[in-house]
This record gives structure tokens, sequence and C-alpha cells, in this order.
């Protein structure tokens, strides 16, 4: 046992590891594009000389499947799908009432997401709801990991007409899942509100009952309590455009919320690992991972809340009464 | 649509990945959700019941206890009440013997009592006789002339009781 330890390893392997840190930091810094314009070029090998990264917003097509364009982040989808099912399947093919160790984790992940839809939503709504929330939680948390493994964005294919693409991208940099998940979303809580409210759920949109009932007062001969309750109706109808709009908008911030964020993050680690190469950018992958986490928990959450919303009844404002 | 598809909104990639996500939604609701939320529920089930059971095994444990104690006050009770009769018993016993043993004493001091009297009636009487006897001698010496004898016992006799009678009085 050492006398001086740290990280338990011995305190010479420590400031061995932090020198070779600080050359590979260094030389990073001189031999990158923000030490060769202070510096001038050194005459350098090329090979060392990091590529000016090319970000691209739409996702590149790799192959056409049956006239199908597949384009990179549908293969980073699959990916991420193949790891989820496997592991899943893998872990729960034998379960164990006392849990190994890779079964716990796996089980404490899925249970700590369960025990939460049920805190939020209910005992029951919170059973129903599980399966969507867990879903768009993992697939878009390990999608953002697994897209953070070196060398998974530099595998580099040639396509059928001649473009050098990527053959692996991560499926949230590109819009189109983003969009997907947030239209998912969108649906199961339209359809859980249906589902659990039946006509009542629409009234939240379609807010005219007030507004036709002070017609009919003003009809019966009660103008002044009619027209009173006509500027009521007819703020109630406003609000219920603002629902309904809100519904929508919903799809567009979750959309952008989590495209913009990979995105951004991406771009980020393709700009630090650019400027400075090598071990600079080791601290932007460890931000990466906890905004992966964190944006999947953000958009797991609201489709949580958005669905307990969806199946609350709204007694005062139904279209019944 | 020219800025959408900068972005990179395409149809066809959207549906496919629509279809991922289904997809994976039903994958992961057979292979992970369900098996987890069964065990889970699983789990919890043992564990209410396995807790149930310490609870009643708890009860039962205060239960017995409880009997334990009652019994052992019930004994303790009972020791102290024959400890109380037994105490009792011999503070009988004990002035049982005190009260004979007094009586014995008590009887023995009056036949003891009646004895030395009738003893000492008895040398009383003795005395006299011969006081009697020596003053009929004495005056028959004196008188010389010896008196009938049966006459003149008699004579003393009366003369004695006489004597006794007045004293008595």
């Amino acid at each position: 046992m050492p006398k001086r330890g740290y990280f338990g390893v011995s305190f010479y392997v420590v400031v061995g590891f932090l020198a070779v840190f600080f050359v590979l930091l260094v030389t990073g810094f001189v031999i990158g594009p923000l030490g060769r314009s202070l510096f001038g070029d050194l005459g350098l090998p090329a090979w060392l000389i990091v590529p000016r990264p090319v970000p691209e917003l739409p996702a590149e097509v790799v192959f056409h499947l049956f006239g199908f364009p597949v384009t990179n982040s549908i293969i980073g989808a699959w990916l991420t799908m193949l790891f989820l099912v496997v592991f899943a399947y893998v872990i729960t093919r034998r379960m164990k009432i006392v849990p190994g160790r890779l079964q716990s984790a796996f089980e404490s992940l899925l249970g700590w997401l369960y025990h939460l839809c049920q805190r939020v939503a209910g005992e029951e709504n919170g059973r129903r709801f599980f399966p969507v929330v867990a879903t768009i939680f993992l697939f878009v948390a390990f999608n953002a990991w697994l897209s953070l493994i070196p060398g998974f964005g530099s595998i580099m294919v040639t396509t059928a007409d001649g473009h050098h693409v990527h053959l692996l991208r991560g499926a949230n940099t590109d819009i189109n899942m983003p969009l997907a998940l947030a239209l998912i979303s969108f649906v199961f809580v339209e359809y859980f509100g249906l589902q659990s409210l039946g006509f009542h759920y629409l009234g939240k949109f379609l807010n005219i009952g007030q507004f036709l009932r002070s017609i009919g007062q003003i009809v019966r001969g009660r103008v002044r309590d009619g027209m009173i309750g006509m500027f009521t109706g007819l703020i109630h109808i406003f609000v219920g455009c603002l629902e309904a709009l809100s519904e929508f908008i919903r799809i567009v911030s979750f959309t952008f919320r989590l495209f913009g964020n990979m995105t951004a993050g991406e771009i980020l680690l393709l700009i630090t690992a650019f400027l400075v190469p090598w071990v600079f950018a080791i601290p932007f992958y460890g931000l990466e991972l906890l905004v992966g986490f964190v944006q999947a928990l953000i958009f797991g959450g609201l489709t949580l809340v958005f669905l307990t919303l969806a199946v609350v009844h709204h007694g005062e404002q139904g279209a019944g009464d | 649509m020219g800025g959408l598809a900068d972005l990179g909104i395409n149809l066809p990639v959207l549906v496919a990945q629509i279809v991922n996500v289904a997809i994976l939604l039903g994958l992961l609701y057979l292979v992970a959700y369900r098996p987890v939320m069964r065990m889970l529920d699983e789990r919890s089930r043992r564990v209410k019941e396995s807790m149930a059971q310490a609870e009643s095994i708890k009860e039962q444990a205060a239960h017995a206890e409880e009997e334990v104690k009652k019994q052992l006050e019930a004994a303790s009770r009972e020791g102290q009440g024959k400890i109380t009769r037994a105490v009792q018993t011999g503070e009988e016993v004990k002035q049982k013997a005190q009260e004979e043993a007094r009586q014995a004493t008590e009887t023995l001091l009056t036949r003891a009592r009646h004895e030395i009297q009738r003893e000492r009636d008895e040398a009383i009487e003795e005395v006299r006789k011969e006081v009697a006897d020596l003053t009929i001698m004495v005056a028959g010496k004196v008188i010389d002339r010896s008196l009938d004898k049966k006459a003149h016992r008699q004579l003393i006799d009366r003369v004695l009781e006489e004597s006794t009678r007045r004293k008595k009085k």
C-alpha cells in the first residue's frame, strides 16, 4: 500500500499522468489552428493536422433500400435500437429475484423511471405511461451516449454515387428524429387524453359551451347577463384556441430543444477537437454525457407531465358543464 | 419548404424514424418493461409479504413475552403466598408451643404448690399431734395420775379445734 496515494494509484503515477496530459494539451494547442495562427506554421507533418470539420445539418444518405433513402442518422438509430434491445434481452432473459450486478443496474434505471412515472402520474396512470416515457428516455440517452464513443463519427464510407459520407451519426442530431419523437409524444398525449376523458378531452380545445349558453340567454331576453356571458364565452374560446395551439407548439419546442442541444453538442466537440486537438476535448465529452442524460430526462419528463395533464379532468372547463 | 429542407426535414426519413421508435417501443415493451415491471411487482409483493410476516412474528414474540411475564408474575405471587403462609404457620406453631409450655409450667407450678401446701399441712398436723402427745405425757407426769387416755385425748382435741377455729376467724 503506497504511503501517498491519489485515486488509488501512487503519487508518481499521478504526476506522470498529469505531465503526459499537460504535454498533450500544449502540443495539441501548438499544432492546432490556434497555435498555428499564433506561432506560424512549424512545418508539421500533414497527418498531425486535423482537417477543418464540416458540420452538416441534413443527414447524408448512405444508401437506398428499395428506393428508400437510408441516412446515417437512421443507421445510428438502428444501432441504438439494436444495442438497447440486445442489452435488455440479455439481461431480462434470465431474471432473478435476487439480481446480479448488471441486472440490478438495469432494473434500478428502469425502476427509477417507473417510480418517477408513478410519482408524477399516480399508481394506475404511471403504469400506463411508463413504456412511452421510458422508451423516449432510453432512446435519447443511449443515442447521445453511443454517439460519444470515440470513432463513432469518424467511420467514412463511399456511397454508390461517389460521395464520402459518415456511416454513423447520432440520430438526435438529425432533426427528423427529434421531430419523430415529438410527434410520438404528441400522439400518445392525445391518445391517452381521449382514452381517459373521451369527448370531454376535446372540450378543452373547443370551449364553446359558455358562448352558446349566453346566446340562449340573449334569445330569452336576458340581454345584460347574456352580453357578459358572451364576453366570458369568447374568452373561453380564445383560451381553448391557445390550448390547442400549445399542443402544437409543444411539438416544435420538443423538436428544437433536443435537436439544438444534440447538434450543438456535436459541433462543440468537433470544434474543440479541431481548435486544440487531442486531450482538450475530454471535459467537453463529460459535459456532453451530462447533456445527453439531461435532455433524455427533459424529453421523457415533459412527455410524462403532458400525459398526466391530458388525463386530468378539467371539470369546470369541460364542454358538458 | 426550402428552409425546412435545409434543416434536414425529410418525410421518408421522418416516417422511418417514427417507425423505428415505434418498433423500439414494442420490442422494449416485450424484452424490458414487461419483465422488469413484473419483477418489480414481484419483489415489492415479496417485500410486503415478508414485512407482514416479520410483523406477525414480532407480534407473536410480544405475545409470548407477555405470556411469560404473566406466568412469572403468577409464579412469584404464588411463591410469595406460600412464604407468607409458611411464616404464618411457623408463627402459629411457635405460639402454640409457647402456650403449651406455659400451660405445662402452670400445671407443674400448681401441682408443686399443692404438694407444698399438703406437705406443710401434714407437717403441721404431725407437729400438732406430737405436741398433744407430749402435753398429755407431761400432764400425766404432773398430775401423776394417768388420766383416762381417751378422755384426755378428746379434751385436747376440742381445745385445739377451738383454737384453730378462733385462729381462722
